[in-house]
């Protein structure tokens, strides 16, 4: 039968995580870390790099480079928040990179909506509506200040996890928030969308 | 009537510093519509993205990825040998018949000064940006700063406010206003196109030209 322990360490990809590495095993820490982070790091880079094959390309040079580092993981941070470092890197790196290739912030197609059966036809009008007038005013955010509002509000991190992920410091960081939603609400009237 | 704007001037930063609100904030009847309206904002971006997934077989690429670089450096370790003798073959011919090394490769190095004592990359109006590049050899260099990548606050060539010594080029430029800072360095064998847009076009138009482009870091000035 399984412990207490055992039984909270399974419900915990941290823990899994760090019960492999523990083991000196890094490939069943990065599986677990994949599994349970993979969609929110996507999210993340993808709305970072606004480009889906980049923001895998991006995905995966997070997790290679996570491989490498994990056996030599300090444990000064959360795990999640170690990736999401690694991620805002690389993003970074590639968002550079795209600016020297002059695609740089490329708007990108609106995904096909999924049918939403519960939902009436204006409804999902309204909500696809603010949902694409929101990509593109976060767009037009520079990376630094769009990062500070994807982390906050996406994947709800305090301000002392978002300042290890972004290497500035709390109050700097809920400045430029606070900057950042005024210039995202008159961007989303200027698009006819009242939030 | 004006608007009272008091909750997107002080209430949002107050909010966000984990700060309580004061009275008038309860009261005033703009303040709390628009605080009800950033509320709104504020689930709207939290749902933004939620239909974002990787693609279907994104951890076996990942996989792959790891297992073809294990591979490499697996077969990289056994031609280890062979790449020195050839190593050294290259060596000797180099040394019968020496060539012109390559010309070292762009580099932008960017610093603030702070009169506050604010580290990094973040500073305020006043504060000086400091650039320090290496050319790489190329005789046309150019140190251009653009803020908000639009407007070209900074572009020299050696002139003031830049000094340029052999390959090395520096410049110290004031940040007045609010904005992102990015700095760029291009190089060149040949005259470099002037600035003629925004950021992007300018580093385009360089590179169409033939010429390289470093970007250095982008410094926030709040």
């Amino acid at each position: 039968m399984a412990t207490a322990d055992e039984t909270l360490a399974i419900s915990d990809p941290e823990r899994r995580a760090l019960a492999a590495l523990d083991r000196a095993d890094p490939r069943a820490a990065l599986a677990v870390l994949m599994e349970a982070y993979g969609t929110p790091l996507y999210r993340f880079c993808r709305q970072l790099v606004g480009d889906d094959a980049l923001a895998e390309d991006v995905l995966q040079m997070t997790f290679v480079q996570a491989h490498d580092g994990l056996p030599r993981f300090a444990r000064r941070s959360s795990l999640s928040t170690w990736l999401f470092g690694i991620a805002r890197h690389r993003c970074l790196d590639a968002l550079k990179a795209a600016r020297r290739r002059r695609a740089r912030f490329q708007l990108v197609a609106d995904p096909p909506e999924a049918p939403d059966g519960g939902a009436a036809a204006d409804e999902r009008l309204a909500a696809r509506s603010l949902r694409g007038a929101l990509r593109r005013c976060l767009d037009k955010l520079a990376p630094a200040v769009r990062t500070a509002v994807l982390l906050r509000f996406q994947e709800d991190l305090s301000y002392p996890e978002m300042a290890l992920v972004c290497g500035a410091r709390p109050p700097a960081l809920q400045a430029r928030v606070a900057r950042a939603l005024p210039a995202l609400r008159r961007c989303l009237e200027s698009e006819g969308v009242r939030p | 009537m004006t608007r009272c704007t008091r909750f997107e001037d002080e209430g949002l930063a107050l909010l966000e510093a984990g700060r309580e609100l004061d009275e008038h904030f309860a009261v005033c009847a703009d303040c709390r519509a628009a605080r009800a309206a950033y509320e709104r904002l504020g689930q709207a971006l939290a749902a933004a993205g939620a239909e974002l997934a990787p693609p279907p077989g994104w951890t076996a690429r990942v996989w792959a990825r790891l297992d073809e670089r294990r591979e490499r450096r697996r077969r990289g370790w056994l031609l280890a040998p062979a790449a020195a003798l050839a190593a050294a073959a290259l060596a000797a011919v180099l040394w019968v018949v020496p060539s012109r090394p390559p010309p070292a490769g762009l580099r932008l190095e960017v610093a603030v000064e702070s009169a506050s004592g604010r580290r990094g990359l973040e500073a305020q109006p006043g504060d000086r940006l400091v650039l320090r590049a290496a050319a790489g050899g190329r005789p046309h260099a150019e140190l251009r700063v653009y803020r908000n990548d639009r407007e070209l606050v900074l572009r020299c060539a050696g002139e003031p406010p830049c000094r340029r010594r052999g390959d090395t080029l520096e410049a110290v430029v004031e940040l007045a206003a609010p904005g992102a800072y990015q700095s760029l360095l291009l190089a060149a064998d040949a005259p470099l196109p002037p600035p003629a847009g925004t950021l992007d076009d300018d580093a385009g138009a360089a590179l169409d030209a033939g010429a390289d482009v470093a970007m250095g870091d982008e410094v926030d000035v709040r």
